[in-house]
């Protein structure tokens, strides 16, 4: 198999006709996200994240590489998105699709473009060495919206990640191991997620967050990528029916509104994850003895 | 099951090599000293307490600090799992009970709450994913691996017509690693994986002729196989979950299997699971599935050793797996250092699992 199954003919309608009196098949609202939960692994930089039935897994890499000649101050960084047998039975193993194409791209033009990530600060040596950061994006299940919700999972797994500490002495790289000096955090400057909306009925009606069968309905798409102040730094309206230029202003604040809203949870989340590794950390340094069967006639205990 | 006690999470079960039921004054003698619980190295002691009070996070790690023990919580199905760092016990002394499905081991409750003891080999789940026709989940706690496997079967394969057998399925299989692309090393352990499994598929039987059978695996946690070292370490890890996903897909199969990796260090001693990390030191490393009739179906070894050395080492292997060694004095024994339950139980354990969660209103009926 190598498309979706389409939808039937009675879907569609059901689908279409319940937007026309404003009612969406899960209940939620025109403008609601899916439940959204994120969580984070045990190294750094492995995010779990679930929108819905949509769920990935993103793994943030490090590796120390040579800069490309014509950028020798800035470190590299890509995102790599495959899409597996896993994610959909529709998508095959080892060969590219539409759909991968199309989320890389949006991924590259909102978080990588937009330079959410500092890339200059990834420079160890001009010209010589520099940092090579990855964020590998792995889909579990595949229920609509892949977009955002990769976005979000890679701009988490950002926030979330340290690399090692690196210093340069007398020339050569010295590369510190994470048990011997504090992991650093990565450079983000700002935090731009990608909102999709999906719009039906000649674009009268414009849904955010679109599950598989909603955007196999929809006539036509906008992705808008805002960050929390509002800067918009991704449009686009690639196919599919027009929409009103009025929609694109409307959409643009109900997307600042939800990235703002999203953010805000991931940062909540990401708080409560360090604080807690702050304290396992911390618990583990202040203990001086070694592992010991302490037993209650011990004299110095 | 057993009745009467409170019911494992499942997650908690099956990774249970053996549990003990305790109050909190058990727990103290635990870890005060070899009467109740005797310590020994190299092992982890998890502890799971029942959540009948509604206690958080919070309350039961600082029930679990006063005792003495600094800990770690996760909440796992019905039950919090309680990590203690550095903890270590032994499962020899303990003596199963013969009623119930793992290996528990009850001590006086005297509290409400219960406290529960398990040790962690493998723990794996079935069909966590919504698209997939099957799929598993698979943690192993010594390697720190987490994979995914997921099966689509039968499937059309309409971009290889020309490569299907016309009269059996077609086996394909994708590992997808966590933090770097597909290599060589991926393509090679794919080949290793796919025909271990496409002797254990039944191929032939109705519907899946000229059709495929999709297996993809990714590493979603854990350190990545470094560019140019065997996927040896992850070998067992791959064999199992893609069984459980296989299962999970009702993918007919003409028997299942158990896969174990030992290592042997200089000193010609053999370590069963030694991790990443411990197998870069071992003189020779094997990797050996065993059939549920007991057949050798893998046999992947690196390193320098001699026959009689994977002689040893196959029947170490056998008795993780299966647990019916035959000992040198003619004793059926039960395997050492395979900590109680067989590899063999665990994929079973797994399966019964997830029955007893999809059709509790049949097994009921009965």
């Amino acid at each position: 198999m190598s498309k979706e199954a389409p939808l039937s003919v009675a879907e569609r309608d059901f689908i279409l006709d319940a937007l026309h009196q404003n009612v969406r098949l899960d209940g939620r609202g025109l403008d609601q996200f899916r439940p959204l939960s994120v969580s984070f692994g045990n190294e750094y930089g492995h995010v779990k994240l679930r929108l819905g039935k949509t769920s990935l897994v993103v793994r943030i890499s490090a590796e120390v590489t040579k800069p490309r000649d014509d950028r020798p101050f800035d470190g590299l960084f890509n995102i790599a998105l495959e899409l597996s047998a896993m994610g959909s039975p529709a998508w095959e193993n080892g060969r590219s699709n539409d759909l991968e194409a199309y989320v890389s791209h949006i991924l590259d033009r909102v978080i990588r473009h937009s330079n959410a990530l500092d890339t200059e600060s990834l420079c160890i040596i001009q010209g010589v060495s520099c940092w090579n950061i990855r964020a590998d994006v792995h889909v579990l299940d595949f229920d609509g919206n892949l977009t955002d919700a990769a976005c979000i999972g890679v701009m988490a797994g950002l926030q979330h990640f340290r690399r090692p500490d690196a210093v340069v002495k007398d020339g050569q790289v010295v590369v510190y191991g994470v048990e011997e000096r504090v992991p650093v955090a990565l450079n983000i400057t700002q935090k731009p997620l990608s909102t999709t909306f999906h719009s039906f009925d000649e674009g009268k009606t414009v849904i955010l967050d679109a599950t598989r069968k909603e955007e196999q309905a929809s006539e036509g798409e906008l992705v808008i990528g805002i960050n929390n102040a509002g800067d918009v730094c991704f449009l686009s309206k690639f196919a599919g029916d027009p929409i009103d230029a009025l929609f694109v202003v409307n959409k643009s604040n109900v997307a600042q509104e939800k990235v703002k809203e999203i953010n805000a949870m991931v940062d909540k989340v990401l708080q409560a994850d360090l604080a807690r590794r702050a304290k396992k950390g911390m618990a583990e340094e202040a203990q001086a003895e070694n592992d010991r069967e302490v037993s209650p006639n011990d004299p110095f205990v | 099951m057993r009745t009467g006690q409170p019911r494992l999470g499942s997650q908690n079960r099956i990774a249970a090599y053996f549990a003990a039921v305790v109050s909190d004054e058990s727990v103290r003698e635990c870890f005060a000293g070899p009467a109740a619980f005797p310590i020994l190295p190299n092992k982890r002691v998890y502890f799971a307490r029942n959540r009948g009070d509604g206690e958080d996070k919070e309350e039961v790690e600082a029930k679990v600090q006063a005792l003495g023990v600094t800990a770690t919580s996760k909440y796992m199905g019905e039950q919090w799992l309680v990590h203690v760092p550095g903890t270590h016990t032994r499962s020899a002394t303990h003596h199963p009970q013969k009623n119930c499905v793992s290996n528990f081991v009850t001590f006086t409750t005297r509290h409400q709450a219960t406290t529960t003891f398990i040790m962690v080999g493998p723990t794996a789940s079935l069909a966590p994913l919504y698209r997939a026709d099957g799929s598993s989940s698979y943690t192993c706690p010594a390697t720190g691996y987490e994979l995914l496997g997921a099966v689509n079967a039968p499937v059309e394969l309409p971009a290889r017509r020309d490569a299907l057998k016309p009269e059996e399925a077609t086996v394909e299989v994708f590992v997808k690693p966590g933090t770097t692309t597909a290599g060589v090393g991926e393509r090679y352990v794919e080949g290793i994986l796919r025909s271990v499994l496409a002797t254990v598929i039944l191929g032939r039987e109705k519907g899946l002729p000229r059709r495929g059978v999709v297996i993809t695996l990714a590493i979603v946690g854990g350190e990545d196989v470094e560019r140019g070292d065997s996927y040896l370490t992850l070998l067992p890890a791959l064999l199992h979950t893609s069984l459980l996903a296989l299962l999970s897909a009702t993918v007919p199969l003409s028997m299942t299997f158990s896969a174990t990796l030992l290592g042997v260090t200089k000193s010609g001693i053999i370590i069963p699971d030694p991790s990443a990390a411990d197998a870069k030191a071992m003189a020779s490393l094997h990797a050996l599935a065993f059939s549920s009739k007991g057949h050798l179906l893998l046999n992947e070894s690196q390193g320098r050793f001699e026959f009689d050395t994977w002689e040893a080492v196959r029947q170490k292997a056998l008795a993780i797996c299966q647990n019916t060694a035959v000992s040198a004095d003619g004793d059926v024994s039960m395997a050492e250092g395979a900590e109680g339950a067989p590899l063999h139980d665990f994929v079973r354990e797994t399966v019964e699992d997830q029955v007893h969660r999809d059709y509790p209103w049949k097994i009921d009926a009965v």
